[in-house]
This record gives structure tokens, sequence and C-alpha cells, in this order.
């Protein structure tokens, strides 16, 4: 079947009104649950579970994966306004966002994330179709060096994004692979620092530290400084619709994060954080002007929405083209296929052409529902603003007890929030960034297994780095992102000295 | 006098940190080989280097005035208070109780008077919990307190 | 309050505070507690059972993911919750029987906690290669992993799981030594072997079937005593190869209760579940998910902790040796 007849093919299956129904039910519920801070995909599955056993598999996979990117719609939401990411994908988004809604543009930074999301995800699945066996390719070609090297290029990139010092951003993102070394050793099994509970064995709680972090750090900043302030006047329509400037900020970031989401969503593991947090990193290098960074500069916003919503819809390439899911949440997913007797694999596409090209198409209607539906709604979330913050911040704490408590139902990770939230507090009033203690916690692990898992396979030889060739390019990548960066580092020392004089 | 006492006292307490973190991995974790690392390889040169950085952010700030800058330990008591109460009490208390002390708890520092507006928020978040979190996402948690 | 004197007050809790009369129960709804998030292998499989186990109880059954530490948080947080005798739980082999050696601060002693209700399901693994490795067979395999010791490498599903576990008993069975990678699912390990970068992996049925079918890989042996109803070509392997003939390693998923639970409720249990299991088409659906149906009393799932619980804790002590 061609990609075109698939797709027609894929129409016929998408517009079956009980799909249409599903789609819409997944990604309004999607939505629903990426602005509520926390609670996430986890939470959204076991109450979706239950129903997908009664409607045929092509339109529980369609309403599962319409939670999944629909989810990425919402994030941005309570990002943008609160400060409460509830993935480190949306964190990245606070960095510009959030600023922007302080001064008034909440409105154009909501309608930034939508369209550039929008872009993302419909370039994304251009791509899926395109380079979907492309990517397959490149997804079994990735080996464990490969994958270290690739991290250790990503967080060398992005190390120094939303840090005033460049010390102060290496000591988070060093801080943060420390705390990602808490629980049980992949390789060895051994326990690190743990002391005795069992809770910690898996490790934090990626939402807990993230909504510690950010959102009760930010409520008890706040809680006097935003009483001081009067209540923002009522934003009028003009306000809220960005500005020609804005506007013709948008394309390029959301085309660059766009290619970095499609390609890092396809790999198996953390493409989405990866690519947002790159997609930043790039914006700020390239742009004429990167002081406005951290600041509200829209590029900021643009560019990891577009990211993290391309590598959603390119998340699928592993999961569908071979059967291996791209990360823990599409494999739990795709238990509601199993139990259909539906096995997902290389040849679901010949056996079972519905669900792919369903799917497929399933994507653009709703990323079209997505837009329909949120763009509308940036006026009541913009007016939320105007709710005095003495009313809203007690509500926003017990949104992010039960956010964290619905990831594995622990009340420990309640009383982890409590004590990462006082860190936060801290580390924010003495301005270190907390987003660069995500990345750390995020891609620390992974950097740790996969360079050990590397060095095992390849019986202790140190050259596995060089002689693979994915490998020796993100290792000669790295080495020279290094170099650049001493030489610009020396260039402003010289010509700052030349000033001087 | 006014030095950048944020960044010195961060530096500081993270250098402590990561030289307790490397202490801490060096003696009871197996450091291992280059060839198979072991589980402490990575936390002690972690820690290594997070004393490092930490004493290269302290050392410079020595010499640096800044803005001083207040924690304000009320505010983070109330906060840290009532997730604490919400998240230890509700299997005993049930959400509905829990929520209730919790909102009321970290209305506590903000600067506006009265008792009545605190009351009326504590109820008015506990039914939006309520509808949102038992009835929307069906979650299953005890929403009455448990009699002994 | 640390864990186990949580876990031991829970215990007191329960063995006062049974239902007084077993035929009444249950009076309200039943917990189900699953170490593993919703979606998840384990987890579909206690829905398949409770789903019209709630219909034969006459009240409805809340399936309460709480994953953690391979399974063993279920336990706890069930054991935690035993206080009123409506919690009950599902658990995989892993907490039940390797935990106590390989988790510190377990937290309950399992023949002094658990009391067994039923075994739900069994399932083998299989030793899956790349399809063009140059193992032909098991026999093939063996002469590989003989020929020079270490130099084939096997993934695992981390330090201590079942799949590791099973390599360790195989080495020692067919006197092979592999190397070990340890990967943390089989997604992961499935690429990694498609991938070539490492040579082999005892896998879940239903994890390496759907690349055996594209031609990706192949199943050179399976872990049961007879060959298994979802792969049913793939040879077993014990006696072949050189494997001795009571080579057997399999995972299970059980019904428990807590200790002190009325013996009355327990036996009501199980004799529903072995009545759902009996059914054909729940047997259908289990098969589909790489799982056979097993049952039997509570006694012989009893028997069978022990006995896998001496088995895994002989590798353990090998391995351990070997360090």
């Amino acid at each position: 079947m061609s990609a075109w007849e698939g797709i027609l093919y894929g129409f016929g299956v998408a517009l079956q009104p009980a799909v249409l129904v599903y789609c819409l039910l997944g990604v309004t519920l999607g939505t629903f649950i990426g602005v509520l801070p926390g609670i996430g995909a986890m939470a959204a599955i076991s109450l979706l579970l239950p129903i997908t056993f009664y409607i045929t598999p092509e339109a529980a996979l369609i309403m599962l994966a319409g939670v999944y990117y629909g989810a990425q719609y919402g994030g941005a939401v309570a990002s943008i306004l609160l400060r409460l990411p509830g993935t480190p994908q949306s964190a990245v988004t606070t960095l510009d966002g959030y600023p922007m809604a302080q001064q008034g543009r909440a409105g154009v930074a909501l309608f930034t994330s939508m369209i550039s999301s929008f872009i993302g995800s419909i370039l994304g699945i251009v791509v899926l179709v395109v380079l979907a066996g492309w990517l397959s390719r490149a997804a079994t070609a990735f080996g464990a060096a490969d994958y270290a090297a690739m991290m250790i290029l990503g967080l060398v990139a992005a190390s120094t994004i939303g840090a005033e010092r460049p010390m102060k951003g290496f000591a988070m993102v060093v801080f943060g692979m420390i705390l990602g070394c808490i629980g049980t050793d992949v390789n060895s099994g051994a326990q690190r620092f743990t002391f005795g509970q069992t809770e910690l064995m898996d490790g934090i709680n990626l939402v807990a530290l993230a909504m510690g972090l950010f959102g009760v750090a930010e409520v008890i900043g706040n809680i006097r400084n935003a009483e001081r302030q009067a209540a923002p006047e009522p934003v009028s329509l003009r306000q809220m619709m960005p500005t020609r400037d804005d506007l013709r900020r948008i394309p390029f970031p959301a085309l660059r994060g766009t290619a970095l989401g499609s390609f890092f969503g396809a790999l198996p593991g953390t493409g989405s954080t990866l690519s947002s947090f790159l997609a930043y990193a790039m914006e700020r290098r390239v742009s004429r002007s990167p002081e406005r960074f951290g600041k509200g500069a829209v590029e900021g916003v643009a560019g990891p929405e577009a990211a993290n919503n391309a590598a959603a819809i390119t998340a699928f390439v592993p999961t569908l083209t071979l059967g291996i899911p791209g990360d823990p949440i599409m494999a739990l997913m795709l238990g509601a296929l199993v139990i259909h007797g539906v096995q997902p694999g290389p040849l679901m596409l010949e056996a079972r052409p519905e669900m792919f090209w369903g799917l497929v198409v399933s994507f653009g209607i709703g990323n079209l529902l997505l837009l329909i539906l949120n763009l509308p709604l940036i006026g009541i979330w913009v007016s939320m603003l105007r709710i005095p913050f003495r009313y809203l911040y007690p509500a926003i704490l017990i949104f992010v007890c039960l956010g964290v408590y619905s990831v594995r139902g622990a009340s420990f990770d309640i009383a982890a929030v409590a004590l990462i939230g006082m860190a936060g507090y801290l580390l924010a009033l003495a301005r270190f960034s907390p987003a660069l203690l995500l990345l750390g916690f995020v891609l620390g692990p992974l950097i740790e297994t996969n360079l050990r898992r590397a060095m095992l396979i390849s019986r202790g030889d140190p050259m596995v780095f060089l002689e693979r060739p994915i490998a020796c390019g993100f290792t000669i990548a790295t080495a020279a992102l290094i170099l650049v960066s001493i030489w610009q580092a020396w260039r402003r020392h010289v010509s700052k000295a030349e000033e001087g004089k | 006098m006014n030095r950048d006492w944020a960044d010195i006292c961060g530096g500081a307490v993270l250098a402590l940190l990561g030289l307790g973190v490397a202490i801490n991995a060096g003696l009871r974790l197996d450091f291992g080989t280059l060839r198979a690392m072991g589980p402490g390889f990575f936390p002690t040169v972690l820690g290594a280097m997070l004393a490092l950085l930490g004493a290269g952010v302290a050392v410079p700030a020595w010499r640096r005035g800044a803005k001083p800058v207040t924690i304000r330990w009320g505010d983070a008591a109330a906060v840290i208070a009532a997730i604490l109460i919400f998240g230890l009490g509700m299997s005993r208390l049930g959400v509905v109780l829990a929520c209730f002390l919790a909102v009321l708890i970290a209305s506590l520092p903000a600067p506006h008077p009265g008792w009545r507006w605190r009351l009326v928020l504590a109820c008015a978040v506990t039914v939006l919990t309520y509808i949102v979190f038992i009835l929307g996402l069906r979650m299953s948690l005890p929403v009455w307190p448990r009699l002994p | 309050m640390t864990i186990t004197r949580r876990a031991i007050l829970a215990l007191s809790a329960a063995a006062f505070a049974a239902p007084a009369f077993a035929q009444d129960w249950p009076t309200e709804p039943v917990h189900v507690y699953v170490g593993f998030p919703a979606g998840s292998s384990p987890d579909l499989l206690a829905r398949i059972v409770t789903e019209p186990l709630a219909e034969k109880l006459g009240q409805p059954i809340v399936v309460e993911n709480k994953p953690g530490a391979g399974g063993v948080i279920g336990i706890q947080q069930m054991l935690a919750n035993a206080e009123g005798g409506h919690a009950i739980g599902t658990s995989i082999n892993g907490p039940l029987t390797t935990s106590p050696r390989l988790v510190p601060d377990l937290g309950y002693d399992v023949a002094a906690y658990i009391a067994p209700i039923a075994l739900v399901a069994t399932s083998p693994l299989v030793l899956a290669v790349a399809a063009d490795s140059e193992a032909a067979d098991l026999q093939g395999f063996v002469d590989l992993a003989k020929a020079e010791p270490g130099a084939l490498s096997y993934g695992s599903v981390g330090q201590g799981s079942g799949a590791h576990l099973t390599a360790e008993l195989f080495d020692a069975e067919a006197g092979v030594e592999m190397l070990h990678i340890p990967f943390t699912s089989y997604a992961e390990v499935t690429t990694s072997i498609i991938g070539h970068e490492i040579d082999a992996g005892f896998m879940a049925p239903s994890a390496a079937m759907p690349q055996v079918e594209a031609g990706k890989m192949r199943m050179l042996g399976v872990t049961s005593a007879e060959p298994f109803a979802q792969v049913p070509d793939v040879p077993v392997i014990a006696g072949n190869a050189g494997v001795p003939g009571d080579f057997k390693a399999e995972l299970w998923n059980a019904f428990i209760a807590p200790a002190g639970t009325d013996p009355a409720v327990i036996e009501r249990l199980n004799t529903e579940i072995n009545a759902i299991l009996s059914d054909e088409t729940v047997q259908q659906k289990l098969l589909d998910m790489g799982w056979q149906a097993a049952g039997g009393s509570a006694d012989d799932l009893a028997a069978r902790i022990g006995a896998d619980t001496a088995m895994w804790g002989a590798v353990i002590d090998r391995i351990e040796a070997a360090k």
C-alpha cells in the first residue's frame, strides 16, 4: 500500500463516527490532564483502561494516543501561567513562557505554544509517514555507546541554559545527576542512597521533583509578592493576540524545533526531553539577541513546544514499525491492545493496516481538534490570572499533591514534594536554575547506564566511542562544542579587557 | 559586610553535599574498574565534581557584593506543613478532611486579614478537589475519615 | 516510621480485624493490590481474573496499582491496608521468592505475613537470538558459548530479575559462561539483540514473538518442562544440548492475602479463582498475553513458593560467590 492509499484508507477508519468520538474524548481528556499539574498519562490510562476492553482496538489505540499527545498541549498551560510543569519538557517552556505571563503577555505565550505545538505535530506526522522506515533503522542502529555519546552531547549543549553564571549551571546539572543516582543501580542491583526506604528503590519520582522545584518553590516565594502587585488589568482581546513582531518570531524556531523533535522522538528513551532542551539551547545560540532569553522570548516557547509535540508523534515510530515501545507509557498503552489479541510488532503495518493508517490519520484529526479546542480556551486561562493569588495557591498545592500521588499512588511522594519544595525555594532564592537540575536528573541515569553498558559490551575498550560511526560523530561534535565555547569565552574576555583599556 | 551571601552559602552547601556523597559512595559502594564500573563509580566522581563546582561558586562570591535575600521561613513552613498534613493524613483522615485542613494551614501566611474567607476557600477547594479527582478522574482515594 | 514497623502493625491489625463470618464476606468493595502500573502485564492479568471475580463475590473490586521495587511495594501496601479484611493482592514470583534475598529492608517475611490463595498462571522464558545468529539451534548456541567462555553476551531486564536468574541457572546447568548485560525492559533487550549489540536473551514469549514472526529473531528453546502453547514449535531446553532433564524456570503470578485472613475466605477465593481459570475464554485471553492458566489449591501455591525460593536461592548463592 502506498502512502497515499494508506492515508485514504486511514481516513476511512478515523472518520467513522464512533472512532471520531473516542479521538475527541482522548484529546479532550489529554488537554485536561495536561493542564492539571502532575496528572499524567499514567492516571489517564488507569481511568480509560476499563473502557478500552469494550471498544475496537483501533478506537482504543486512537483514544489513548489522543491522551498522549493531547497532554502536551495542556502541559504548556500550567507551565506558562503558574510555573507548574508536570514534565521536564514543559519545564523548558516555563523558562520564557512564565516571564511572558508575568509581563501580561500570557495570552501571547499560550497562543505561541498552541500554534508551535500544532506546527510540530503536523510536520511530525509528515515525517512519520515519509521517514518511518529510515527512522526505525536509526532506532535499531543506535547502541549503548551511541546513546551515551548522544546524551553527553545533549547535556553539554544544554547545560548553560537559564543560568546566569555557567559555574552555577554546571553545579545544578551535576547535582541533578547525583539525585538521579538514587535508587537501585541497574547494573549491580545495589541500593544507592535509599536509606532503607523501599519507595526510593525506583528513584525519586520525577513528577515530584519537577513539581517541588518549580511549583511549590514558586508558591512559597509568591505568597507575599503577588499580593503586593495589583491584580492584573482585564486583558483585552487585542493584547491577547500576538503582534506582527511576535508572529514573525514563531515559524523558524518552530521548524527547527520540529526537526530536532522528529529525530530524537523516534529514538526509544528520552527523545522528547532531550529535544525540547536542545531546541531551547539552539534558539538561544542562533538568536541575534540571546540576552532576551529567560526574560520572555517568544522563540523560547515556540522552539521547545514544537519539538516536544513533534517528538510525541515520532515516538510512535519504533512502536508501530518495530513493535518496540519507545517509553514506558507507550508500553502501557499497548497493553490495551494485547488484551484484544493485537500484538504490536514489525508486521502490524501489513497485518493490521487499519491500526497504523487509522492512527496516523487520527493524529492529524486529533491535532486539529486540539487547536480548535484550545484556542478559545486561551481567554479563559488568562482570566484565571485575575484571581487573587491567595485564593489560587492553596488549590495549587492540593492539585500538586494529588498530581504527584496519581503517578504511582504513594503518599511517600507527597512528603517528598514538601522536602523538594523547600529545597527548591532556597535554590530559587540563591538563583540556581531548577531546569538544569531536572535536565541532569533525567539524563544522568541514562548516561550512566548506557556508558557502563557500552563498556561492558565492548569488554572495557573505551575506543568504542570512536570506532562506532554514530558515537564517533557525537563525540567529535561534543569536543567541537566545548572548544567553540571556550574560544568564545576567551574572545569575550579579551574584548572586555580591551574595552577596559 | 555586603557580600553575595546567596552564592557563598549555596556554593558551600553544594560543595559539602558533593563531598558527603563522594565519601559515602566511596566508602560504601563498589567503585569497580573502567571495564566494569561499579555502582560507586558515578556517585563518587559526580560528588567530587559537585564539591569542586560548589567551591567554584562560593569562593569568587566572597569578593562580590550583592543584594541581600530574605528567606521567608514562615511562608515556607506553612506551605510545607500543609503538604505534609495532606500527604500523610490522607489515608486516615480521607481526602475531604485532609484537604480542608491543608488549605486552612496553607492560607495562614496570606497577607489578608480575616477568617471567613479562609474557611470559604477551604470549603471551595475541597469541593473542587472532590469533583475533579474523585468524580472526574475516579482516583482510588479514601474520601472520608476512617474511624478506628 | 520504618517499613518493618508498619508491616508488623498491619499484620497484627489483620489478625484481629478479620470479619466474623466468612459467608458474609465481602461486606464492602474488595481492594486488589497490584505491584505494577495499569496496563502492564501483571495488571492486565489481575483484571482478567478480577472482572468475573467481582460478579461472583457480589461486590465491586478495586484494582489498586502500587508499582515499585519490582512488585514489592504492592505487597507492602496490601499489608499496610490489611485492616478491615478486604485487601488482597496479586504478585509475580519475584517478591515472594527472590526479593527477600535481594531487597534489603523488605518489611515482610513471606512465610509469616502472607497467606497464599491460588496460582493464576505461569510463563516460561524463551532463549532468543538474532535471526542471522551463528547458532542454528540450542546445541549450536551451547557450542558457541563453550568455544570461548564469556564471548557470548545476553541481556536481562535487571540484576536479579527472572530473566537474569534464569540465564544464570542455564549457565550452571549447561556448563557455559555468558556475559550479563542488564537492561530495564524487554523493549531494550529486543532492540539490542536486533541491532547485534548483544547475542541473546531469555525473554517473555510475547515480547519475542512479534520479532520472530517478522523474521528478525529466532527462539532456540523454552524454559518450561513441556512445550509452551503460545510457541508450540520451540523445543524445550531441558534434556537438550547437554542440559539436565530437570531444568525448569518459570515465572508465575498468584493471588495472595495478608496472613491472618480467615481460612474460609481464602478457601472461597481459591474456589472462585479456580472456576474462573477453567473458563476457556479466560484461558485464551491469558495465552494471548503469554500466560498459561494454572490454578490449584492454596497449599500447592505455598509449596511452589517454597520450592522456587530454594531453587533461586541457590542461583543467587552462586552469583554472590562469583563476585
